[in-house]
């Protein structure tokens, strides 16, 4: 562990913000670092670029992280896990806080030329933010106050999916096994990365508390599998 | 013929190398996946009631191994069971126990005895390091370790062994094992240790201190393992800091006939595949098997 200052903090809704660290990380998108806030846990966290986190206050340790002041410090392991393939034609899929990582990963294809679409469900629409980061993308809100009425599904049917070599998706557990669904109903899988969230205890693949339902653990040989592999 | 294939307590295993407890060991999908390469499995501790261990971070990485406090985190002994019986059977599988009293020890044998029939033997956590009254404060009390050892052989058709720590009076304690039946004894546990952050000024560790494994205690089990084998006549497995196929034959060497393998899943989910295939290359050019070189330290 070493630790870093936070040397910014943007609030992005109510309940999002992202920290950013006074250090870059070697790291590539779909990575996750452990993050430790003294006095509170450690915790794992998407990499929303190679020096931030963008985090949804969902308890005490992410409470206490979207309310830390400018110039405080916070340990920090990794970057951790597998990360993302990049493609020159890609799809990204995020429901919820599940679009922190993708911006990274966004930011990351732009660099290497690719054409990216993006897809981007939340509930209602003051949970959105970064709607500017991305030049091409469409928006669900459960309740319709923006953009589409719906869910990423309801988005994902509008798609000519045979364009993409790649779709990348990043949300919660449902929202992931409807995508999955979906995808596989239309036989695209096989160009399909999924980035999945466990309760963590190491971080580094030896406690096993993070095994999915193959064996694998998401914070080794995961966050991001290819979604032919997951065992659903 | 298998030239690593070894016995342990009436076990036969298609090669030396097991997978420690702590380690990989709470989901059966994963147990199943390193069974494929293993010659043994051994689950997770698992208590009568469910654990939900301490908060993290509860294991750090320093230079030369980990520092843990997971805190026996585990289900309950009856949803394990449960777990288990997906478990593919590729390799033999014991589960580990741990427990406050005889009672305890007695009350998980039969659950998992009714539950699981292809069950092959228990591995008695008498010296995990980091839960107050149980493990290591077990193994400190030779007269209590001895009842629960006696208990569980009056009740079981399994073997039952024991885990031992190197900071026992181990010589005394696996004495006392053995005479009351135990089927053989594992050496290391993970030893105390503590590691503090300079920022805050505070313990890294939310428990304040952990077992430390890794290859930095490789030295002291391996001393052990050397020392019992001079004392007890049953099977002795050796256990820290195993990363590569040399420390497997040093281990094998100093009296154990087989291993466990821990930490060194950080380095490598494919180690054991590594280590058997290292072995067999070994086996091959010294044109011997694993048992030939079983405490040829010793002569």
């Amino acid at each position: 562990m070493y630790y870093t200052r936070i040397t910014q903090i943007e609030r992005l809704t109510d309940e999002v913000a992202t920290l950013y660290f006074s250090i870059s990380l070697r790291s590539y998108p779909g990575q996750f670092v452990m993050v430790y806030v003294p006095g509170c846990e450690e915790i794992p966290l998407s990499l929303s670029s190679s020096n931030s986190v963008t985090v949804k206050a969902v308890g005490e340790t992410t409470a206490s992280l979207i309310n830390a002041k400018e110039g405080q410090y916070v340990g920090v392991r990794g970057a951790f896990g597998s990360a993302f393939t990049p493609s020159k034609r890609a799809l990204i899929v995020a429901g919820g806080i599940g679009i922190a990582p993708m911006k990274y990963l966004y930011e990351y294809l732009m660099k290497c030329g690719s054409k990216v679409s993006v897809v981007y469900g939340e509930r209602t629409a003051k949970n959105l933010f970064w709607l500017d980061k991305f030049d091409r993308i469409t928006v669900t809100t459960e309740d319709g106050s923006f953009g589409l009425k719906g869910t990423v599904l309801d988005a994902l049917k509008l798609e000519k999916l045979d364009e993409y070599e790649k779709i990348y998706v990043c949300g919660s557990e449902g929202m992931l096994r409807a995508t999955y669904d979906f995808l596989k109903e239309r036989d695209a899988l096989d160009k399909a990365e999924f980035s999945l969230e466990r309760y963590m205890r190491c971080g580094i693949g030896v406690c096993g508390s993070c095994v999915i339902e193959n064996g694998l653990r998401v914070c080794a040989d995961g966050p991001v599998f290819n979604a032919s592999e997951l065992p659903w | 013929m298998n030239p690593l294939e070894t016995e342990i307590g009436g076990l036969r295993m298609k090669n030396p190398l097991m997978l420690a407890s702590g380690i990989m060991g709470s989901k059966v999908h994963s147990l199943n996946l390193i069974a494929r390469d293993a010659g043994a499995v051994v689950t997770k501790s698992v208590g009568v009631e469910e654990r939900e261990g301490y908060r993290n971070p509860t294991v750090v990485n320093w230079k030369c191994g980990l520092i843990n406090a997971v805190g026996l985190a585990s289900p309950a002994a009856k949803d394990f069971a449960e777990e288990l019986k997906d478990y593919t059977n590729e390799a033999p599988l014991l589960i580990s126990l741990y427990g406050h009293s005889v009672e305890e020890f007695s009350d998980l044998v039969d659950t998992f005895d009714s539950a699981l029939p292809y069950l092959h033997g228990y591995e008695l956590n008498l010296s995990c390091p980091h839960v107050k009254g149980a493990g290591l404060d077990i193994g400190m009390d030779l007269e209590l370790s001895a009842a629960i050892v006696e208990e569980l052989k009056g009740k079981t058709k399994n073997p039952v062994f024991a885990k031992l720590s190197a900071m026992h009076d181990y010589l005394k304690l696996a004495k006392v094992l053995e005479d009351a039946g135990v089927d053989g004894i594992t050496i290391s546990n993970t030893l105390r240790g503590m590691k503090i952050d300079i920022m805050s000024g505070k313990p890294v560790l939310s428990n304040l201190s952990g077992g430390v494994s890794g290859p930095a205690i490789k030295p002291i089990a391996l001393k052990c393992v050397y020392d019992l084998y001079k004392e007890i006549e049953v099977p002795i497995v050796g256990c820290g800091g195993i990363t590569s196929f040399e420390d497997v034959l040093e281990f094998i060497m100093a009296g154990a006939r087989a291993v466990q393998i821990g930490s060194a899943v950080y380095y490598s989910r494919r180690i054991f595949y590594s280590l058997k295939e290292s072995l067999i290359a070994f086996t091959r050019a010294r044109d011997c098997t694993i048992s030939d070189l079983i405490g040829i330290a010793h002569s």
